[in-house]
């Protein structure tokens, strides 16, 4: 690393020494010094200057200068409105064409308490109005997308929300249309604001002018609290507050995680957590009566009966997991099963390879890479999405990205990935033994050794790496696969939802059901045990990065904790367990992440160091998508299925109503080549048959598809199977 | 006694030079080709002798403004013509593009060589059709006589937008984007169009440039005022005078010539009183009658407490209410304000709403003293100059009529209300946003 030259700044009579090309603004916090700002956010590229409100002095200069869009020069002597009249009535100015025509409605406005505006009208503005005309007015508010409600009239046009939608997330969908006195924020044609990372302008804005369409009206500043946790939604584990108001969940708010989020969230761990309380959360015990439906057990009959069922089925005992337990519910889960009754049969998630632990690194660090490969079919966004705007900050900082559908480089990029010192390495989709192709690949060109390169492994659950290491952690004995199954355990929401575990039940003589939603157990499972969510779960999950990340519980649940009772459960197969996350995580802490204690996993988690490269086991045990017979090439032929699991999709969003129109249509995509043929147009009704299954559903031409291949939702894809035809009736 | 002097618009003085022929009949072309056997140094060089500054309005010395352009950036170097003559009251890029296209593009090849550059654009406003069909013809036959030596000129049609002719703004608006100005630095030296080093300059700058090469940049400086206002001006002479039109001459030609000479504007007619000038475009301080002797010439008019600018000059006569003129000047700014930044977003709006209050007579006592504060928080607090244009000429409409605005609150106005702004201003609901000229279907 090469030291950066320092220079001396003097600001407000203070002189700082700081790095040569930091930005004014941050050299006057480092002096202790604050200068205002509401557009300046470094997170959505070079400054803008929009707003005014940094106004300072600069000796030599004559005019009073946009201290956001300066960097420090050696010797520069700057005064803020503490030590500068000209500069306080600069910024006097701005606050007071700011407020000329904005309504002023902080006592009704959601931003009251915790806004931008506020705060720095309260140091730096006019405390009276000169302002006796008619204020500016515009329709308000208007939905611009059924999460985001807007307010054009408080507004103060500092563009973030624009820049982020064309700078960051890169969708382009917010704009600001008309000139000058009569500028607002739109969308085009009034459309709904659409794209997976929408919500992040609420944060964005330092007024009161997008709002949560969730959280409007729910709560004041003074009246809630905020718990620091991290989202359970997918495997990045972003860092999040829940804002909670009478042990409610209210809204989810980003905790900034410089390495892992940068203080950006999808729309799917922003919105979804209304599923907390959606009508169908189970929240008794519930048994299967023959012929009669469910009846509600108390717990001490709900155990019994577990007791009963798990004594029954000893032996033959299969866990299918959901990757969405905390690493504590897996080990507790796993102790019972498997110290208590021998039951080491597993149907484990996906889970990320050991071997990528040589190329450990944080997720920033795609976004500083040079060169960055992705393979893999699935989007990236849809398995892990903010890893979706660590590529794009690297596209715009000059790298190159490249899409493989199939983990062959061919000799040229090999030869640049191994020659480059910021290369990365990104694994979207099934197969691959969960990164240890990728492992391999990555050893052989030799990243390991190269502190800026990275592999990344997306898996599809949130924490099947500390899943997956729970449940090893509790047994040496080697799994053996029970014919037939006396008992499967269906271990949270994703297992219950998963058609694969589904067909395993209906091989099992019982089936037990941990699960929060009704629609997930119904008709199926012999014993319903309510579960809970991951923002009422103490405990810890395990990220793509390899990151032990703590959990805390945000709001007690409706039922008991799944701990407490799996503790209840394990004392009568004599095995010790406690019901505490805390002393769950002292157990296991030694096995699987080198004995760091519960405190250590703190509010911004580290990531652990690399370990050396150690050649993965063969990828037997890694599910191996499924290969069908070659497909005939009869008329126009058959097309190779895709399905694919879309961001906002799963038991959480479906019971979220506000995420509805974020949800895929039912449609099929087609390749460009492939509609051609069948002469098929965007919009088009059309037949996908398989094996005796037909669906009809709507066209979607993407250019960007393999030709050959189709691509449909899970959710919309029903029975079909591997290889499908096309048919336009 | 004050004469023409043509230079930009040398041979064009009976007729328009539209043909390939007649521009190389008056000696066209002739300066390409000495200074493509230049070394582009020199090029640079002659042009930072002749003293040649922006006609745009800004004054910034030309060939220090090539001569700040980033090198070896591994990137393009653009050439960009702002022909977008946005400022009211100017008229005189019009005139040089349908009068001596040639001559702009043969400034523009110059220009290129000594940057070199191969690629040119030029920002055309959009109403400025016919000007657009003159040069896009000229340019056609410039082609087919292959003259071009590998530079490419694009001509680019703005939408009917002032901020487009700042040049930041501009650059925003050739890359497709909203026409909002950037700030600065970086500036359009370092990374202007495609984040490329990108000089900008006037058309009236760059049709100058042949004649200094032709002339040697030492002896193009000799004319007009030097070593601050060397050369010739193209002003455009409009309002309450006889003469309106466009004239070039020497700077240095003081504003009682301009306006009374009968070769030149013919005095005020029907007899009235000249009250006030406009000597630089609408967005500059005023200047009264006393003033008429100021020349024109940038330290002059400094001193005068006004500018140049554009060269656009406007004379008023003494049936204006320099209230209405006040509001009108702020309307057309308040329409035109990008909405960036926000003094000048609200600002011209309060402005607006206060100086209509003074013309209808409902003001206070109070709100004059809080119009001149809203024009001094608005005046060097803003993104780009746009602010700065509409509070300054207003300050100096009160600063030098205050009795005539005070009498507004006193007794209202002194016209009556009939006051006549028609050949100064034209109303703000006739800057059109609609360049594109309707098809009858």
């Amino acid at each position: 690393m090469s030291t950066v030259e320092s220079v001396k700044v003097t600001i407000d009579g203070r002189e700082v020494e700081v790095d040569k090309g930091l930005g004014l603004v941050e050299a006057a916090a480092a002096a202790g010094v604050e200068i205002p700002v509401f557009c300046y956010e470094p997170r959505l590229g070079p400054p803008v200057g929009a707003c005014r409100m940094c106004l300072v002095e600069v000796e030599g200069v004559p005019k009073l200068q946009a201290g956001c869009t300066l960097t420090v020069q050696d010797g520069m002597i700057v005064r803020t409105a503490a030590a500068s009249a000209k500069a306080a009535e600069g910024q006097n100015a701005t606050l007071e064409f700011i407020l000329v025509n904005h309504p002023l409605d902080c006592p009704v406005c959601d931003k009251g308490g915790e806004c931008p505006l506020q705060d720095l009208t309260f140091r730096y503005g006019p405390g009276q109005t000169r302002m006796t005309f008619p204020k500016r007015t515009f329709d308000k508010p208007i939905p611009i997308s059924p999460t985001i409600a807007l307010d054009r009239e408080r507004c103060i046009l500092c563009y973030r929300c624009t820049r982020f939608s064309s700078d960051v997330a890169e969708d382009g969908q917010l704009v600001a249309k008309n000139r000058g006195a009569q500028s607002m924020i739109a969308t085009f044609e009034d459309e709904a604001y659409k794209a997976p990372f929408s919500g992040n302008v609420i944060e964005l804005c330092p007024v009161g002018a997008l709002t949560s369409t969730q959280y409007r009206f729910e709560g004041r500043p003074w009246e809630i609290q905020n718990v620091p946790t991290v989202c359970g939604l997918c495997p990045v584990g972003c860092n999040v507050s829940a804002t909670t108001r009478e042990g409610k969940v209210k809204r989810i708010i980003s905790r900034n995680h410089p390495e892992l989020d940068e203080g950006w969230l999808c729309d799917k761990g922003r919105f979804a957590y209304p599923h907390v309380y959606a009508d169908d959360r189970i929240v008794d015990p519930l048994a299967r009566e023959h012929r009669r439906g469910f009846t509600v057990l108390s717990w001490d009959d709900a155990l019994d009966r577990a007791e009963e069922l798990l004594r029954a089925g000893r032996g033959r005992i299969v866990t299918a997991l959901s990757g969405s337990e905390t690493v504590e519910q897996a080990y507790a889960l796993g102790k019972l099963l498997r110290q208590g009754l021998g039951a080491h049969s597993a149907v484990l998630p996906e889970a990320v390879s050991h071997g990528l632990d040589a190329f450990r690194a944080p997720l920033a660090t795609i976004g500083a890479a040079e060169l960055v490969v992705v393979v893999g079919e699935e989007k990236v966004a849809d398995r892990a999405p903010i890893v979706d705007l660590w590529i794009r900050q690297a596209r715009r900082n000059g790298a190159e990205v490249v899409q493989l559908a199939e983990p062959k480089l061919g000799k040229k990029l090999e030869e640049r990935v191994s020659a480059s010192e910021r290369a990365v390495l990104i694994w979207s989709g099934r197969g691959g033994g969960g990164g240890a192709r990728l492992a391999e690949l990555g050893h052989r060109l030799g990243l390991d050794a190269k502190p800026a390169c990275a592999a990344f492994h997306l898996p599809s659950t949130p924490n099947a790496r500390g899943v997956a290491d729970a449940w090893a952690a509790c047994a040496d004995a080697d799994e053996e696969n029970p014919e037939p199954i006396g008992l499967l355990i269906v271990s949270g929401d994703e297992a219950a939802a998963d058609p694969a575990v589904r067909a395993l039940a209906e091989q099992a003589e019982s089936v037990i059901a941990i699960t929060m939603f009704q629609g997930l157990a119904v008709g199926w499972a012999d014993l319903v045990l309510p579960g809970t969510s991951y923002l009422e779960r103490d405990g810890s999950f395990v990220n793509l990065e390899g990151r032990v990340q703590r959990l805390r519980r945000a709001v007690i649940p409706p039922v008991p904790d799944e701990l407490a009772w799996i503790a209840k459960l394990a004392e009568r197969f004599d095995v010790e367990l406690s019901p505490h996350a805390a002393i769950v995580f002292a157990e296991l802490s030694e096995r699987c992440f080198g004995g760091i204690p519960f405190g250590a996993v703190g509010e911004r988690a580290p990531l652990p160091e690399r370990t050396a490269y150690v050649a993965p086991e063969p990828a037997s045990s890694a599910p191996i998508p499924p290969t069908g017979p070659e497909p005939d090439e009869h008329f126009l032929g058959t097309l190779r299925l895709q399905r694919y699991r879309p961001l906002f999709s799963g038991p959480a969003v479906e019971r979220v109503p506000e995420l509805q129109f974020q949800r895929p249509a039912a449609e099929i995509e087609l390749a460009y080549d492939d509609a051609q043929r069948r002469q098929i147009a965007t919009g088009d009704e059309v037949s996908v048959r398989s094996n005796g299954t037909a669906l009809a559903l709507s066209a979607r031409v993407n250019r960007a598809l393999a030709a050959g291949t189709a691509r449909i939702a899970d959710e919309h894809a029903g029975e079909l199977h591997r290889d499908v035809e096309v048919i336009k009736p | 006694m004050a004469a023409e002097q043509f230079v930009v618009l040398a041979g064009a003085e009976e007729q328009a030079l539209t043909k390939l022929a007649d521009y190389r009949e008056a000696g066209g072309f002739a300066a390409l080709e000495t200074a493509r056997a230049m070394e582009p140094a020199a090029v640079v060089q002659e042009i930072l002798d002749s003293g040649l500054r922006g006609r745009g309005g800004a004054f910034f010395p030309t060939g220090r403004k090539a001569s700040f352009l980033a090198k070896g950036t591994g990137k393009p170097t653009y050439l960009v013509v702002n022909a977008d003559e946005p400022e009211p009251g100017t008229f005189k890029d019009r005139e040089i593009m349908f009068r001596v296209p040639f001559r702009l593009i043969e400034g523009c090849l110059i220009t290129a060589h000594a940057i070199e550059s191969d690629r040119v654009f030029i920002y055309i406003r959009g109403e400025y059709l016919h000007e657009f069909e003159v040069l896009r013809d000229a340019l056609a036959e410039v082609h087919k006589a292959k003259l071009l030596g590998g530079v490419t000129i694009v001509l680019h049609r703005g939408a009917g937008a002032y901020i487009c002719g700042e040049e930041t703004a501009l650059l925003e608006s050739l890359e497709g984007k909203r026409g909002q100005p950037r700030t600065k630095p970086p500036f359009p030296a370092v990374a202007g169009l495609y984040a490329s080093p990108s000089l900008i300059n006037n058309v009236e700058t760059i049709a100058t440039v042949p004649k200094i090469v032709e002339l040697g940049g030492k002896e193009y400086a000799k004319t007009g005022v030097p070593p601050d206002s060397s050369g010739t001006r193209v002003f455009s002479l409009s309002g309450n005078v006889v003469n309106g039109g466009n004239y070039e001459l020497p700077m240095g030609v003081t504003l009682r010539e301009l306006i009374y000479e009968p070769e030149l504007g013919g005095g005020i007619p029907n007899g009235r009183q000249l009250k006030a000038v406009i000597p630089g475009g609408s967005s500059v301080p005023v200047l009264t009658a006393d003033q008429l002797d100021t020349p024109l010439e940038a330290n002059a008019m400094a001193e005068a407490g006004s500018m140049l600018g554009s060269g656009a000059i406007i004379v008023i006569d003494d049936r204006c209410c320099m209230v209405q003129l006040g509001l009108r000047v702020a309307q057309f700014y308040m329409h035109e304000s990008c909405g960036k930044c926000t003094p000048c977003r609200e600002g011209t709006r309060w402005m607006v709403q206060i100086l209509n209050s003074i013309e209808e007579g409902t003001a206070s006592q109070g709100d004059l003293d809080l119009l001149l504060d809203v024009c001094d928080r608005i005046l060097g607090k803003c993104l780009c100059p746009l602010g700065d244009a509409a509070a300054m000429p207003v300050a100096s409409y009160i600063d030098k009529f205050r009795s005539e605005f005070q009498e507004h609150l006193d007794s209202g106005c002194p016209m009556g209300g009939s006051s006549s702004l028609e050949g100064i201003l034209a109303p703000v609901d006739q800057h059109s946003h609609a360049p594109v000229a309707e098809v009858p279907a």
